[in-house]
Formats: C-alpha cells, sequence, structure tokens
C-alpha cells in the first residue's frame, strides 16, 4: 500500500518545487503515474483480501473505491486549471496541496484495517474539503455551506468514536481482519440499540440520508469543482463503506433497527428526484440526485443481502463517475456563462455538439440505461428490496421514472431546443475538457464489459 | 515595568508553584499557592488601567476565597486523620472533600466557580492572560494530581460535564478573543478534571497539549496584538502564513482528527468508557463541539474569508516587527501534528 501513499504524498515537493508553468502538468501526469500503481489492486482473489500489513488491506469491496479515489485526482486537478488561471502560483499550489492531501486521507481510508484509524481518517477528510469550500468557494454562501458540511458531519461522527471504543473493549480489537473471526450477535436490549444508532448515523449523515442530508445541496453548490467533484464521487461513498464494513458487528439489530432508515430513504428518494424536476440551478439538480442514489444504496446495505450488496457497490461506482461527469459538464457551462441557472444557456448542442454527446452519455448513465454499470447497481437494489418487501417496487420504480424524467430534463433544457440570444461568446470546447468527460466515460463504458470487478464483497 | 523588579516578581511567582509542586505538607502547598497568588497581583496591575484594577480585584478575591476554603480543609483534614500529607486524605470524611474540591475548581475557575475567567482574561493584557491561563493552571492541578484518590468522582464528573457546557455556550457570544481563550479554558479544564479519578496521566497528556495550543493563541495573537475578531481580519495583511498557523492551532484547540487536539479527547473518551461512562463521554465530546464553532467563526474572519472579496477592514501600516515569538516553530508543530506519536503515550504510567 505504501507503493501508493507515498508517491500521493511526495506529489507535495512535486507542487511546490515546481514552475509556476509546470505546476499543472508535473501535477496531472504524477497522479495519473499513481493511477498506473493502483490497477494491480484490482486483482481481487475472490473472497478474500490482500493484506499488505498490519495496518492497510484491500478487499474486494476497497480496491474499486480505491481505484475511483485515484482515478479522480487528475481528472480533479484537470477540472480545476480554469477557474485558478487567474490566482497567484502559492494559492494554485495551496489548491492542490488540499487535493492531495485529501487524496492521500481518502487512499489511507480505503484502505485501513483498523477502525478507529478509519476514523481519523474519515474526520481528516474534512479539514481540506473544509478548506476547499470555505476558501475557494464562489458566493457568500460557501460560508454556511461549510459550516454546515463540516458540524453534519462532526455530530454524527463523535457518537462513532464512543461507539468504536465501546466495541473495542467488548470485542478486544477493532482490527477488521480480526472482527471478521470474533463477531458476536449484539443483544436485543436498549442500549445495543443507541449503540447500532451510534455507529450508523455517522455514516447516515455522510450519505446522506434523506432527513439530514441539508448539508449536500449547500456543500456542493458552494464548492468548486474539484470539491464538487469529490465529494460527489468519493466523500459519500465512504458513508457507504463504513456502513458496509460495520454490517458485521451490527447483526441482527440491523433487522429491527433498520425499517425507519429505509421508510426514510424510499420517501426521500422520491422526494429528492422529484425536488430535481423543479430545480433551476443546475448544480443544485445534480446534488438533489446524489441524494437520490444514494437513498438507493443505504436501502441495500440495511438489507444485508448478498445481491443487495453487489448492487450497493456497484452502484456507488457507477454514481461516483457519473455524479462527477455531471459536475464536469456544469462547471464547463459555468466557466462560459459564469450562471449556475439552466435557463440561461439553453440550445448548446447548436454550440458544441462534442459537449453534447458527453452530456447525452451523462444523462443517459445517470438514468440508468442498460447496459451501463448504473443500471446494473440499481437493477440489483431494486430486485433485493422487492424480494424484502413487494410494495418497495412501487416506491423504487416510480424514482426511477421520476430520474429518467429530470435527466431527461437536463439534457433537453441545456442541450436541445432554440438557443437563447444573449450567448454569442460561447468559446468552443477545450481538449481540457473534452478529454476530462472522455476520461470519465471510458471506465463507465468499459466497467459495462466487466462488472465483476466492481461488484464487491459477495459476488 | 522595571527589568528587576519584574524578574523578582516572575521569581516569586516561580517559586510560588515550584513549591507548591514540590511539597507533600499540606501547609506547604497553601503557602505555595499564596506566594503565587499574591505575585501574580502586581503582574495583573501592571497596564494601569482601571479595566486591570478591577480584574485584579476580582482575582484576589476569588483566590483568596480559595486559599481560605483549601486552608479551613487542611486544618479540618488535620483535625481529624492527624496528619497533614496530601495522599492520605480520607475520601470518606464528606466536608474535607467536598470543600477541597471546591476549593480547588474555584481555584482552577471551573463551573460554577466560573464568573472571574473570563472578565479576568479581559481585563488584562494578552502575555498576562497567557500566563493566567497557563501557568496558573500548573499548581492547582498538580496539587488534584496527588490527591486523586480520595476526590469524590461524582461530583468531579459534575463539575467536569457543567465545565465543558459553559465553556462551549459561553464562548458563542463573545467576539472579545481573550473571552473567547477564557472560555475554552473552562471547557478544557472540564475535559482534563472528567478523566483524573480514572487515570491522571491522561489530565497530564491534555494539560501540556492545551498548554502548547494556548501559549501558541495567545503568540499569535500578541504579534499584531489582536484582541477581537474585528482586527484578526486584517491579520493576512500583516503576514499570511500566521493565519494559516491560527488555522491549523485552532483546529487543533477544537479537537479535530488528524491534529494532536483530537488525542487527548479520544484517549479520555476511551478511559471513561472503560469505565463505563458513555453517556458521559457521548455528551463531553458532542458539547466539545460548541467550542469548535465559535474556533470556526475565527478561522472564518483570518484565513478562509481573503479572496476573491476584499474584506472592509482597513489596512494596517507595515512597521518593523518587534514582537519576539518564541518557540512559535516547534511549539505549533507539536502540538498539531503529533497525532502519529500517540502510541508513544504507551510509555507513560
Amino acid at each position: 500500500m505504501l507503493k501508493i501513499i507515498i508517491p500521493t504524498i511526495m506529489l507535495f515537493p512535486v507542487i511546490w518545487y515546481s514552475n509556476s508553468t509546470m505546476i499543472w502538468i508535473n501535477m496531472t501526469s504524477c497522479s495519473l503515474m499513481i493511477n498506473l500503481m493502483t490497477l494491480p489492486l484490482l486483482n481481487q482473489a475472490g473472497n478474500n483480501s490482500n493484506n499488505f500489513s498490519l495496518t492497510f488491506f484491500s478487499d474486494s469491496l476497497s480496491s474499486p473505491l480505491l481505484m475511483l479515489t485515484v482515478w479522480l485526482l487528475p481528472l480533479m486537478i484537470m477540472a480545476s486549471q480554469h477557474h485558478l488561471m487567474k490566482e497567484s502560483p502559492t494559492r494554485k499550489k495551496l489548491y492542490l496541496s488540499m487535493l492531495i492531501s485529501l487524496q492521500m486521507f481518502l487512499i489511507m481510508t480505503f484502505s485501513a484495517t483498523e477502525l478507529i484509524l478509519f476514523y481519523i481518517l474519515f474526520e481528516a477528510t474534512l479539514i481540506p474539503t473544509l478548506i476547499i469550500i470555505t476558501r475557494w468557494g464562489n458566493q457568500t454562501e460557501r460560508l454556511n455551506a461549510g459550516l454546515y458540511f463540516l458540524f453534519y458531519t462532526l455530530i454524527g461522527s463523535l457518537p462513532l468514536l464512543v461507539a468504536l471504543i465501546y466495541v473495542q473493549i467488548s470485542l478486544g480489537s477493532l482490527n477488521y481482519l480480526v472482527m471478521n473471526m470474533w463477531f458476536q450477535d449484539m443483544s436485543s436490549s436498549w442500549s445495543s440499540n443507541l449503540l447500532w444508532l451510534a455507529c450508523i448515523m455517522a455514516f447516515m449523515v455522510k450519505m446522506p440520508l434523506y432527513g439530514l442530508h441539508l448539508w449536500l445541496p449547500k456543500a456542493h453548490v458552494e464548492a468548486p469543482i474539484a470539491g464538487s467533484m469529490v465529494l460527489a464521487a468519493v466523500l459519500l461513498k465512504l458513508g457507504g463503506y463504513g456502513m458496509l464494513r460495520l454490517t458485521i458487528i451490527l447483526n441482527p439489530t440491523t433487522k429491527i433497527m433498520a425499517y425507519p432508515f429505509i421508510m426514510l430513504c424510499l420517501w426521500g428518494m422520491i422526494m429528492t428526484s422529484s425536488i430535481c424536476l423543479r430545480q433551476t440551478d443546475l448544480k443544485s439538480l445534480i446534488a438533489y440526485s446524489s441524494v437520490s442514489h444514494m437513498a438507493l444504496v443505504i436501502v441495500a446495505i440495511l438489507m444485508q443481502t448478498p445481491w443487495s450488496f453487489m448492487g450497493a457497490t456497484a452502484l456507488m461506482i457507477a454514481h461516483g463517475l457519473t455524479s462527477s461527469m455531471l459536475f464536469c459538464l456544469a462547471n464547463s457551462n459555468y466557466e462560459r456563462i459564469h450562471s449556475r441557472t439552466m435557463l440561461l444557456a439553453r440550445g448548446l448542442q447548436a454550440f458544441l455538439p462534442l459537449m453534447a454527446t458527453w452530456w447525452l452519455l451523462a444523462s443517459l448513465t445517470n438514468l440508468a440505461l442498460p447496459p451501463f454499470i448504473n443500471l446494473i447497481g440499481e437493477l440489483f437494489v431494486i430486485m433485493a428490496s422487492f424480494s424484502w418487501s413487494n410494495v418497495t417496487i412501487t416506491m423504487t420504480g416510480l424514482n426511477m421514472l421520476i430520474t429518467a424524467l429530470y435527466s431527461l430534463y437536463m439534457l433537453t433544457m441545456t442541450q436541445r431546443g432554440k438557443f437563447t440570444y444573449h450567448i454569442h461568446n460561447i468559446k468552443p470546447s477545450h481538449t481540457r475538457e473534452n478529454t476530462l468527460m472522455s476520461m470519465h466515460m471510458l471506465p463507465l463504458i468499459m466497467l459495462t464489459f466487466n462488472p465483476k470487478i466492481i461488484m464487491g464483497l459477495t459476488y | 515595568m522595571k527589568l528587576p523588579i519584574l524578574t523578582i516578581i516572575m521569581t516569586t511567582i516561580f517559586t510560588g508553584t515550584m513549591l507548591t509542586m514540590i511539597s507533600s505538607h499540606w501547609l506547604l502547598i497553601w503557602i505555595g499557592l499564596e506566594i503565587n497568588m499574591l505575585s501574580i497581583i502586581p503582574i495583573l496591575t501592571k497596564n494601569q488601567k482601571p479595566r486591570s484594577t478591577e480584574a485584579a480585584t476580582k482575582y484576589f478575591l476569588t483566590q483568596a476565597t480559595a486559599s481560605m476554603l483549601l486552608m479551613f480543609t487542611i486544618v479540618f483534614n488535620a483535625m481529624h486523620s492527624g496528619q497533614w500529607t496530601t495522599t492520605n486524605i480520607d475520601p470518606n470524611n464528606m466536608i474535607v472533600s467536598l470543600t477541597m474540591i471546591i476549593a480547588l475548581t474555584m481555584k482552577l475557575g471551573m463551573t460554577p466557580f466560573h464568573f472571574w475567567v473570563p472578565e479576568v482574561t479581559q481585563g488584562v493584557s494578552l502575555m498576562t492572560g497567557m500566563l493566567l491561563l497557563t501557568w496558573q493552571k500548573l499548581a492547582p492541578i498538580s496539587i488534584m494530581m496527588q490527591m486523586f484518590t480520595s476526590i469524590n468522582p461524582i461530583i468531579l464528573l459534575l463539575i467536569a460535564l457543567m465545565s465543558v457546557l459553559v465553556g462551549g455556550w459561553g464562548g458563542l457570544n463573545q467576539t472579545q478573543l481573550r473571552k473567547i481563550l477564557a472560555y475554552s479554558s473552562i471547557a478544557h479544564m472540564g475535559w482534563m478534571m472528567a478523566i483524573l479519578t480514572f487515570c491522571p496521566s491522561l489530565t497530564m497528556l491534555n494539560l501540556l497539549i492545551y498548554l502548547m495550543l494556548t501559549i501558541i493563541m495567545f503568540t499569535m495573537l500578541n504579534m499584531n496584538t489582536n484582541m477581537t475578531t474585528l482586527t484578526l481580519s486584517n491579520l493576512w495583511n500583516k503576514s499570511p502564513t500566521i493565519t494559516m498557523m491560527i488555522l491549523i492551532s485552532l483546529l487543533s484547540l477544537g479537537g479535530l482528527p488528524p491534529l494532536t487536539g483530537f488525542l487527548p479527547k479520544w484517549i479520555i473518551i476511551q478511559e471513561l468508557t472503560k469505565n463505563n461512562n458513555i453517556a458521559m463521554a457521548t455528551v463531553m465530546a458532542i458539547m466539545a463541539l460548541l467550542n469548535l464553532y465559535f474556533y470556526m467563526r475565527l478561522i472564518y474572519s483570518t484565513s478562509l474569508t481573503l479572496f476573491p472579496t476584499p474584506n472592509n477592514i482597513k489596512m494596517k501600516w507595515q512597521f518593523q516587527p518587534k514582537k519576539r515569538s518564541l518557540f512559535l516553530s516547534p511549539l505549533i508543530i507539536l502540538s498539531t501534528l503529533t497525532l502519529p506519536l500517540s502510541p508513544v503515550l504507551s510509555t507513560l504510567n
């Protein structure tokens, strides 16, 4: 694992000692090389895990997420080039240092064995994200967004710390590999219900669950593009990853305690998808669509069947790539018209046809078109929830319909139709932007041919 | 103040605390505390303003009351147990254990005797306030660590919990930086005392990290003589590195991983959970978030709201820097980046 972590840490000197003209080139090429080194991780041994050391391991659940994280860093750097153009070199380097430190914490989080280390790094990812959102965001609302983001996550995760320490004292060890052998059933008392809640709420806030999702639209909208990308693609998946790891020790209380959360998720899915239909702000639409997709993941994880775990993992990876791509597309719009309102720039297909292709592909993957992995994820989750209870098909089916509705609404609003008359200086798409979109799309397409690497633990 | 006089007074303060820390006879401990208190009064009134005199009076009255209460407890203990050592106080003696705690927490500035801390800290200069919040805590904490087996844990835990609450809520409405640091001191004292009856070495750990962080904060504030949140906004003009250091130090003081300030909170929560005090641990952890909120406000006004919009503070004339900041760099590194060194705790006993 060090072969990935140490090069990521060494990106710091690469940044700070680079010429101001060579910053982007150095960063992008070095992070792409780190990508290359992470690829062998995907060679997972079935049910087993690659235990690199006492501290780091990677199994079929964490390696797709790790791959997503390292894949995203060069993409974030490419996406940030435009809005950092006018800043001084020191500020550019500071911004990139925040991205690198976030990357370092995320890699260590996804590969940590010891759950307390996972917790510390889980919290540690908050600080660079907070700095990126609050310092480099564009509107005054970013201050509020940073505070909401920080405090929602912290209030959820401090009980998690206490719960983890309690589990360590009662079980003996919090090392994940040891916990797999030593787990016991939780008693069915009120206190173990509280323990279950303490373990889960942190991840529910992070996912986010429908009632606790208030931080997400704020944070996603106010963050700069790299912040939005990493938030949507990876940080939300930290919640899912944590829940998937902790399900071992939370049996059988999950069967009783999960009902309110499943209810909230199913209802919240439909609610947030419906809100998307009435959004004027493009980034806000994508943010609410993230809430909706993640609600499916929460339902899947709480239902604890092999198919639902497969669906949850696949959906997490697929949504990560899709959502990040949608944010990049929204950002390409924002860089041209400096507004997030969808109404202002319509009919862009006439001006930027290649970008319209990317818009089309992103919208299609967002609405879970076969044969993309989004569909595989959603289908597995919907089938598992149908077998858990037949009634849920009404809500999940309705959600798929409304997802299709708002994705196509977003597509037709921005791309099709008559263009607005006041956009007369839309610059053509940069190669950088097209590369960015294709680098998002290619993994999505290629994973269609071999989805078993993203199917997670129970394949 | 003339240098020889300042030296004498500082030496006396030092002697007082040292006397308290090395004694095992109660009378000498009390004498040390008195020497300490009397010699810090001229330091508090160094400024010659009515506010300083008021602060010194408040300080004197509370500390003298606490010392008298302590003397009462010492004599009572001597009467009932016949000996004057600190380690042999009978915990079943209700009056002694209760009044001892009251006296010592009054000295430390813990709830419900915390009312003097913000006002005294506000009335004196920044460096004197630092002395008040750091050095003056050493003597009473050393006494409490010597007698920790005889303290009633329920009362101490109650006082600690209330201190954390008051320290969190009290600081929310403050814009004066010295008051903010005073409420931060109240909250941190709460954390320190919560773990005293279970594991005093953690009190020491928390004290060390808290001392380092408070010294750093006061030193950095002293660089530009910032006393309010408003003046803190033009710190970026003087030195942007210090704004970043304030960011990291305040996040560490608030207890965010992966900074060192998280370490005492983590280990204290662990020890409390081991002793079945889970509810207390959870409540204290969540109340520490209130502290983090007003630190975040300070961070917003120093470093996170610079560009792209300029703030509407007048620019400051750039003079030659004259304020010395001893040990700032090693202290900052020690107090923010040493969480990975936490296994070294296993070498403490």
